[in-house]
């Protein structure tokens, strides 16, 4: 059982965490001060440490390094004691036995660092193990510039012996590289080590600027996962070392590793500026739900349009003049890398309002097929009358008309050339004369509707609300959905386009059809929020960030999901999900 | 053999599974060798008890070690150097022997007075040199002044000693003790049998008039560099208060193909001490009652005992040096940089946390 450790915050598989000692620490952190080793076995038998808790103790162990066979992991596996102090274990990466114990630290770490392939495989089989709310340690390995990988994958704590080692060999490290010292005309850095000459830096104060470089890193590391950014970082940062960026490519093949850590909404912006991003969890869901769950309900022609750089794309100028020109009569789908293509009723939702790609104009080949794989799933799972393509040369038009010579539709091209441009609207509007208008309800239900589908699953948003008559309130898009009685069911949340629910709405959610997300409570009332140890069992679909209901035999409320729902079911620290109401049964 | 102690090794679990992977590992290698050719032979100097002898040394093909057939030590490759299918005949045996000779004499202007010979086991196990093979060599080399024979302890016999000492000759028995820790020998080198059965040969050959060369190893698999070392120097200390061992060879361990080291190894899950290492165990006990040698195998490769790759054959230098005068002082005289580094793998490097440095 967990007892002093506790993630506050996720980032995708990387945490925010406290390990809670007297003083306590946030991790992910260097842990050579609070770390005290019980002793290898291997050596001779140990005695029990008394512990403290000003320490984290190292429990004797019998050290696995890599390359041990499995034949010897298992005759010499570390068997469980009873630590009542905080007590980390070490374990091989091959062969992880959940201990009981507050933080795990890997023997083999050295033997995987340095690969791509057996960092993932090594955290994978690690995380599956062990329960998720333990910490995980990787002693003697880390420095500037993996340390943010290791991060990214997973790891909560770290030492700087590495860093150390490496100073006293006049290794100069730093985040985006290893140099010996002798090569070095200055000093690349601003710790206090570094303020000196050159020629009077020695290698003594060559392991002081490594250390400081070392925590100064996970200084920005923690500020990342905080900020929710730490993958943006990766993204740039990773390409200094080409193993670094084969382990978190390799980590985007393990998508499900991700996928559940990874926050269904997030405030704030995602860069979206090199080629892996289109292999980021947030843009393959979304591509994912667009295609698998959402579906359009209005009758009128499609009209695809090119994204904007100015998010929501209805307050960027040129989608005011399509707007202008549509009035109402097409449904408009707006095509973009990295995310796909965007039905106008999900503009909001994360991450649609939220990325931010670098605009050249230059499309690669693999952002294109990206899109028209999307666009090609859009229009098999959604039927249109017609298909207007307002889109201008430059990738759009290529995408479309890839698509286009596979598709049944006649696609209309009504750009010129430039979609703003006068006779591009003009077309545009002579494509669509003689359509009907759609009114204000219309359009409101059926965004609420495409948001509970995008949110909740497939269909969710008429067996939400198709068979009662909702209405909706409050000023677009800040929209409320009521049922015929004036009830509120839901607000939509328009920083991020997802719908919030009351507890009526949780009510008519759960005798619904719609898939629910479901964290089941002991008999408490819980108010703000549910605590881990008080989850008797969760949802295996749920998701950081995911609208729950809360239910057990004294409450029944609705909140919003702090972890995913195999950590609430494994967890015994932690908040599991915020409450935001509640009522007593 | 002694059996291994029950709290580890219900079933003989930690021995079982060592015993398996090192069988598994050693299957791997397919080359034969001559049994009419001995393994190695080669003339050096050697520091005894009675002063410096020029030495000859004969690594003897025997068959191999019975014990490593059932799997054997986690660092010894010899074993993969052995014949095919175990036994090796009188005959083939004294061909060996007489290409020693010849070795020796294209070697040396006049023969060597300290002769060696190991088997990478035991010579004295009659099952690897029958008694009639081990009296025939005792005959050839009954004229020089000594001798060192390998064995287990439990093959040390009286009768076997005198086969030696009759013919005037000073007797060594080379017993592969490793570690006097019995934990270390068992879990981590999985050589089964215990310090009380080396006291008990270091007894039995002091009857018979012999004395005892223990060959420890420094750095077996699953240590840390400290912890290697602080092994060595307590080995050390403990085998010379062993009455009748009279000369402690400590040897770094150098990582041989077809073994469970090698396997470490390649993961990135071993490193073969440094020879800062080798030169502080022998400073660190330079006051005990015995002599200390060592002689670093493939010192200065990735594979040996090695520093930073400057220094290695400065330091490799010192620690003959040292094995001829016992003089400790020879190490003042080698410094590098990367004894700073050295220094904070002593104190930083930890079994989960290893290697540290390269």
């Amino acid at each position: 059982m967990t007892e002093y450790f506790e993630v506050l915050n996720r980032d995708g598989a990387a945490r925010l965490g406290e390990l809670r000692l007297d003083e306590p620490l946030v991790t992910p952190a260097l842990l050579d001060d609070v770390l005290v080793d019980g002793g290898s076995l291997w050596t001779a038998d140990q005695p029990l440490p008394e512990g403290d808790t000003d320490q984290l103790t190292v429990l004797p162990h019998r050290s696995l390094p890599a390359g041990t066979r499995e034949e010897v992991r298992e005759a010499f596996a570390t068997e469980a004691v009873d630590a009542e102090f905080p007590a980390a274990a070490v374990v091989s990466s091959r062969s992880p036995d959940d201990l009981g114990v507050d933080a795990y630290i890997l023997s083999d770490a050295s033997g995987f660092v340095g690969h791509g392939e057996g960092l993932k495989y090594a955290v994978i089989r690690v995380k599956q193990a062990l329960p998720a709310d333990t910490a995980l340690v990787l002693s003697g390995v880390a420095t500037p510039l993996n340390v943010a990988t290791l991060v990214y994958a997973g790891v909560d704590g770290v030492d700087a012996k590495l860093a150390k080692v490496k100073g006293s060999q006049g290794k100069y490290l730093t985040s985006d590289d290893e140099a010996f010292l002798e090569d070095l005309d200055e000093l690349p850095c601003a710790c206090s080590a570094c303020q000196q000459p050159r020629e009077e830096f020695t290698r003594e104060d060559c392991i002081d600027h490594n250390v400081a470089a070392l925590r100064a890193e996970l200084r920005r590391v923690r500020e990342r996962i905080r900020a929710g950014r730490l993958r943006d970082y990766i993204e740039g940062q990773a390409r200094h070392d080409n193993w670094l960026t084969a382990a978190f490519r390799e980590f985007d093949s393990q998508y499900s590793y991700l996928e559940t850590r990874t926050p269904v909404v997030r405030n704030n912006e995602l860069a979206a500026a090199t080629s892996d991003s289109l292999r980021r969890v947030e843009i393959q869901r979304f591509a994912d739900r667009v295609t698998s769950r959402y579906r359009n309900r209005f009758d009128n022609p499609l009209v695809l349009v090119p994204c904007s750089a100015r998010k929501p794309y209805s307050d960027s100028q040129s989608h005011g003049q399509f707007h202008d020109v549509i009035a109402y009569r097409g449904h408009t789908v707006s095509m973009t890398s990295p995310i796909g293509v965007v039905p106008q009723e999900l503009e909001l939702t994360y991450p649609a309002q939220h990325y931010d790609s670098v605009v050249t104009g230059r499309w690669s080949e693999d952002e294109k097929e990206f899109v028209a794989a999307v666009l090609r799933r859009y229009l098999d799972r959604n039927d249109y009358s017609r298909v207007i393509a307002h889109v201008p040369e430059h990738g759009y038009r290529d995408i479309v008309e890839r698509v286009d010579a596979d598709s049944a539709l006649d696609f209309e091209y009504t750009v010129e050339d430039h979609p703003t441009d006068t006779d591009s609207l003009g077309n545009l509007a002579a494509a669509l004369e003689g359509e009907l208008k759609y009114g204000k309800r219309e359009r409101q239900h059926n965004t609420v509707k495409a948001i509970a589908d995008y949110q909740f699953g497939p269909d969710a948003g008429d067996a939400l609300f198709g068979d009662i008559e909702i209405r909706t309130t409050g000023r677009y898009p800040k929209l409320q959905v009521r049922d015929g009685d004036g009830e509120q069911l839901a607000t939509m949340v328009p920083q991020y386009g997802m719908l919030a629910m009351t507890l009526n709405g949780a009510d008519r959610w759960v005798d619904s059809h719609a898939p629910t997300k479901v964290v089941e409570i002991d008999g408490f009332v819980p108010h703000g929020s549910v605590l881990a140890p008080g989850v008797v069992d969760a949802s295996e679909s749920i998701r950081p960030g995911d609208e729950v209901v809360i239910r057990g035999p004294k409450a029944f409320g609705i909140g919003r999901a702090e972890m995913s729902g195999p950590e609430m079911a494994e967890s015994t620290r932690g908040v599991a999900s915020t409450v935001r109401h509640v009522r007593e049964r | 053999m002694s059996k291994p102690s029950p709290e580890v090794y219900e079933e003989g679990r930690g021995m079982d599974a060592h015993n398996t992977v090192m069988r598994e590992i050693r299957g791997l290698k397919e080359k034969q060798y001559d049994p009419h050719e001995p393994t190695r032979v080669w003339v050096d100097e050697d520091n005894t008890p009675d002063g410096v002898y020029e030495s000859l040394t004969i690594i003897l093909n025997t068959g191999g070690c019975r014990w490593a057939r059932a799997g054997g030590c986690t660092m010894c490759g010899y074993v993969a150097e052995s014949v095919e299918g175990g036994t090796v005949e009188h005959e083939a045996l004294m061909d060996q022997i007489d290409a020693c000779l010849d070795h020796e004499a294209a070697n040396t202007d006049e023969p060597a007075d300290l002769i060696k010979i190991y088997t990478s086991g035991s010579f004295l196990d009659e099952r690897e040199v029958p008694a009639e093979t081990r009296r025939a060599i005792a005959e050839t080399f009954g004229d020089r002044e000594r001798i060192v024979l390998e064995s287990l302890p439990d093959f040390v016999d009286h009768e076997k000693l005198t086969d030696f000492t009759d013919h005037g000759l000073a007797v060594d028995v080379a017993v592969g003790l490793e570690t006097a820790t019995d934990r270390i020998r068992h879990d981590c080198v999985n050589k089964y049998f215990d310090f009380a059965d080396f006291e008990d040969a270091c007894a039995t050959a002091k009857e018979a008039g012999a004395g005892v060369k223990a060959y420890l190893l420094m750095k077996p698999p699953f240590l840390s560099e400290r912890e290697a070392r602080d092994d060595m120097i307590e080995s050390i200390r403990r085998c010379a208060a062993v009455e009748g061992c009279h000369t402690v060879s400590m040897n770094p361990c150098n990582v041989q193909q077809y073994t469970m080291v090698n396997e470490l190894f390649r993961e990135g899950g071993y490193r073969p001490p440094w020879l800062w290492s080798v030169a502080d165990v022998l400073e660190r006990t330079a006051d005990v009652e015995a002599i200390v040698v060592s002689d670093p195998v493939g010192h200065g490769s990735d594979r040996g005992a090695h520093n930073c790759g400057e220094c290695d054959d400065r330091v490799q230098k010192a620690i003959k040096d040292f094995d001829l005068r016992q003089d400790e002082s020879v190490f003042e005289q080698v410094s590098c940089d990367c004894e700073r580094t050295w220094d904070l793998v002593i104190h930083e490097e930890t079994s989960y946390a290893m290697p540290l440095a390269r």
